[in-house]
């Protein structure tokens, strides 16, 4: 027992663990969709410091916990802000040595980062929340095939043990030293071993996991039953409700 | 043959992917409610055996199969895994990748609820199940954050789930602690109470399961070799399966040391009858004299000294809470301690991977900070629990030299001489250009411990030495790192292994909720039961028949620490009744 990984359901009694799965996976869509609507980083801000206090207040996520599964994700964001900064055709605002900051870049180059910060984010909120097993329950409730909602289910199920492999090799290998004088096409090598650890192991998992599954009766019927079955309530939209008057709000004010 | 519940008939079976038999040509048979214990060294074929009864091979796992295997009166290769699934249940070596859910209740339904279950009924038997298995209080915890004997019996719960009549185990308690071991054997036992048919498959035999199992079958390179009663196989194929490997519980080695006129009628195996059957015949003294003991490493030979040393994870998951500790030179430290005391984050801080925020941690003379894990791989090496995570080469070999060039040692006629050398040492001459990740279990931990040696590091630590390994493997291991712990190497092994530490460690530490609770010789441990219940450890079976032997008045002088030592103390009163046989 250790730290443990840090995409999984963190708390189930929270108010946001108690929304209906399929809601708040409709949420994440709605998000999406308003965050490449809109054309102002101002909004993609506010959408972003709102989130997170969502994830704090109703999640009850650790803020320790946010910035560690999102450190990539805002690394990724920066480089995607940057890229734009420099590359997108516009006045030229600054120069930085060779470099050119056009007025369309500065303003462009936030409103992508926060795009992919906040749809990312929205995702973990999804995961933090929600216990995997009550979203196969609701998809299969809402019609879709066990079998296919299971699938879901088994890919977010999947996604700590991969994160704890990923560490656990990235340590190894750090451990083993690094070989000096070692060419470029030596160390992308190393690179692969790592792609392949992960994989090699990630897939034995996954093989005894289908095993498993097929040896505890899975599959067994046409249908399964469930000990227990998510409930939607209508107070369960509020989540929709006042994303979908934030977000909205957002859009007006932009375009007024 | 009639009354079998299990029958195994001339059974050969080759894994898909592979051309030689795992499996040549097996035949036995299991009564209803017998507890079978097959037993066997890496890569006899126990775990593919296993695999057999529910329908996983041939219907899931492919391969060719030829022979027959009948369970209930039905034939696997006929029957619907769907249908034998509910006859026979098969807890993995890995239970957490069985695990379909997130949350421990979840996991108990999983099975039920496939086979269409009403979910009244389904909640009375998981409430049922989580009672059986003592896990109530943990009914909505998140698998993740169990202990290891958790998910032993969360697993073992989920294949009873389904209600089967026979359940086949394989190594069910590799890596646990020995009370958590305990715990799932007395579990194993009341299945067996309640008419259950087992079949446990072990690499290391333990006096307490032993001391009740029905029958005992072992295993050799996909032969059966040994199949009766406990008693029969044990006294005269006891010493084959020693020859073969596979750990025997100390008290059998000792019979079998004594000789055939010692076991005559029955092999003791536990220690209260081991102790009685010696001293009905004479054969102990009243003074055991053992190995000298030798000295503690002295405190100017420091490696590594901690002062305090706290670790919080960013989960708020507080791993150490105020340890102190020092690692000298020359000195085998022991750390042990209960499933989630600690004692991996230890090795983590020490290597570097983690640094301390709390506390004092000098490594070398510097304090942690100063250093880089890639710094400090030059002074320290670790050996992972999962080998493979190490490997970075496409041959033994080169993985070998990956480690040597790591060093800057890389003149090639010194890094092909070194490399020999090593391969010779660990025995892996013959797979020198195999590629790592193909090697069987044991050989991959030996890779694992010669990339590390190979370099000759001031430190060493040892993520359980004996996991996946044989008697003879094991001691040849520790000899090895024997060897360069007498040149003045610091070695740390952490270890559930109790014979691992009685033998070898020059000094223990045991670690309890990230609090180093005791710092000192084995000896002392073994005799606290205090301690020892508070770390959730239990003495060795050695260790309890030196405490019977003091407690009816003998007296040990000196160190005995493994059952070579023990017939070296009765060495005088065995010649002495050779010379007075009345």
């Amino acid at each position: 027992m250790s730290s443990g990984p840090s995409l999984i359901l963190v708390d189930r009694d929270s108010y946001l663990a108690r929304v209906y799965p399929l809601v708040k996976l409709g949420w994440v869509f709605l998000v999406a969709v308003f965050l490449f609507l809109f054309r102002s980083p101002l909004s993609g801000a506010t959408m972003f410091v709102c989130l997170i206090a969502l994830a704090l207040l109703g999640g009850r996520v650790r803020l320790s916990r946010i910035a560690m599964s999102g450190r990539f994700i805002l690394l990724l964001g920066a480089l995607l802000m940057l890229f734009h900064l420099f590359s997108d055709p516009g006045q030229v605002a600054f120069r930085i040595g060779p470099f050119l900051l056009t007025d369309t870049g500065l303003r462009q180059g936030p409103v992508f980062f926060f795009r992919l910060s906040v749809v990312v984010l929205a995702s973990f909120i999804l995961i933090w929340t929600t216990d995997t097993r009550d979203l196969m329950a609701s998809l299969a409730k809402a019609g879709m095939p066990y079998r296919f909602a299971y699938a879901v289910f088994l890919a977010l199920r999947f996604l700590p043990l991969i994160q704890q492999e990923v560490d656990a090799v990235r340590d190894a290998h750090r451990i083993r030293g690094r070989a000096a004088r070692t060419s470029l096409s030596h160390r992308a090598k190393l690179w692969g071993r790592y792609v392949f650890t992960v994989l090699i192991n990630g897939l034995r998992k996954a093989e005894t996991t289908s095993v498993s599954l097929e040896t505890r009766a899975f599959g067994a019927f046409p249908t399964r039953s469930y000990m227990k079955e998510p409930i939607f309530r209508r107070r369960d939209l509020v989540l929709v409700a006042v994303t979908l008057a934030l977000a909205g709000g957002l859009l007006v004010l932009e375009r007024l | 043959m009639s009354e079998a519940f299990a029958i195994v008939e001339n059974l050969r079976y080759t894994h898909w992917n592979q051309e030689t038999p795992t499996l040549r040509g097996v035949s036995f048979s299991i009564a209803p409610g017998e507890l079978c214990i097959l037993v066997g060294p890496g890569g006899s074929g126990k775990s593919t055996l296993a695999s057999v009864f529910n329908g996983e091979i041939p219907h899931l796992l492919g391969g060719s199969m030829e022979g027959r295997v009948i369970v209930d009166g039905v034939d696997t290769a006929v029957g619907l895994v769907k249908d034998l699934s509910q006859i026979v249940g098969h807890l993995f070596q890995d239970p957490e990748s069985m695990f379909a859910t997130l949350c421990v209740e979840d996991e108990l339904a999983f099975g039920p609820e496939n086979l269409l279950m009403k979910p009244d009924l389904i909640r009375a038997e998981v409430d049922r199940l989580l009672v059986e298995i003592g896990l109530e209080a943990f009914r909505d915890r998140l698998v993740w954050n169990l202990s290891g004997g958790q998910i032993q019996k969360l697993g073992l719960a989920a294949v009873l789930s389904l209600s089967p009549r026979m359940v086949v185990l394989d190594e069910p308690t590799a890596n646990l602690d020995p009370r958590s071991t305990r715990s799932v054997h007395e579990l194993v036992l009341a299945l067996r109470e309640r008419g259950v048919t087992i079949l446990l498959v072990t690499r290391e035999m333990d006096d307490f399961l032993l001391s009740q199992a029905d029958r005992l079958i072992a295993m050799d390179q996909g032969l059966l070799v040994a199949n009766g009663s406990v008693q029969e196989v044990l006294r005269t194929k006891g010493a084959e399966l020693r020859d073969l490997g596979i750990w025997l519980p100390e008290t059998v080695e000792i019979g079998l040391g004594l000789g055939e006129g010692f076991r005559e009628g029955s092999m003791p195996v536990t220690a209260a009858q081991t102790m009685a059957a010696l001293g009905s015949r004479g054969l102990l003294p009243p003074v055991l004299r053992g190995r000298e003991i030798p000295p503690l490493a002295q405190a100017q030979d420091i490696l590594v000294e901690a002062r305090g040393l706290c670790f919080e994870y960013p989960n708020a998951y507080r791993a150490l809470r105020g340890v102190d500790f020092c690692i000298r030179k020359g000195e085998m430290l022991a750390i042990v301690g209960r499933n989630g005391a600690g004692k991996s984050t230890l090795a983590k801080l020490l290597v570097g991977l983690l640094k301390p925020r709390e506390g004092e941690l000098t490594l070398f003379g510097k304090g942690a900070r100063g250093w880089s894990v890639e710094r400090l791989a030059t002074k320290i090496g670790l050996v992972f629990q999962n080998p493979e995570h190490q490997f970075l080469t496409d041959t033994v070999r080169e993985e070998i030299a990956y480690s040597l060039l790591a060093r800057n040692i890389d003149g090639k006629a010194e890094v092909e001489r070194l490399v020999g050398e090593c391969l010779g040492r660990f025995g892996l001459e013959d797979c020198a250009d195999m590629h790592p990740f193909s090697l069987p279990a044991g050989m991959k931990r030996r890779l694992g411990v010669a990339t590390m040696l190979v370099c000759e590091p001031e430190l060493l630590i040892v993520d359980e030495p004996t996991y996946g390994q044989d008697k003879q493997m094991t001691h040849r291991l520790m000899a090895t790192m024997e060897g360069i712990r007498e040149k003045g190497v610091g070695i740390v092994m952490i270890t559930h292994d109790m014979r691992l530490v009685q033998e070898y460690a020059t000094r223990v530490m045991v670690m309890s909720e990230g609090r180093a609770i005791y710092d000192g010789e084995s000896a002392r441990l073994f005799a606290s039961a205090a301690l020892l219940d508070e770390a959730n450890l239990r003495p060795t079976l050695l260790q309890e028949m030196l405490a019977i032997y003091e407690a009816e008045g003998g007296r040990v002088e000196g160190r005995i620490s493994s059952s070579e030592d023990f017939l070296a103390a009765l060495a005088p009163s065995l010649r002495e009744r050779q010379r007075s046989p009345a």
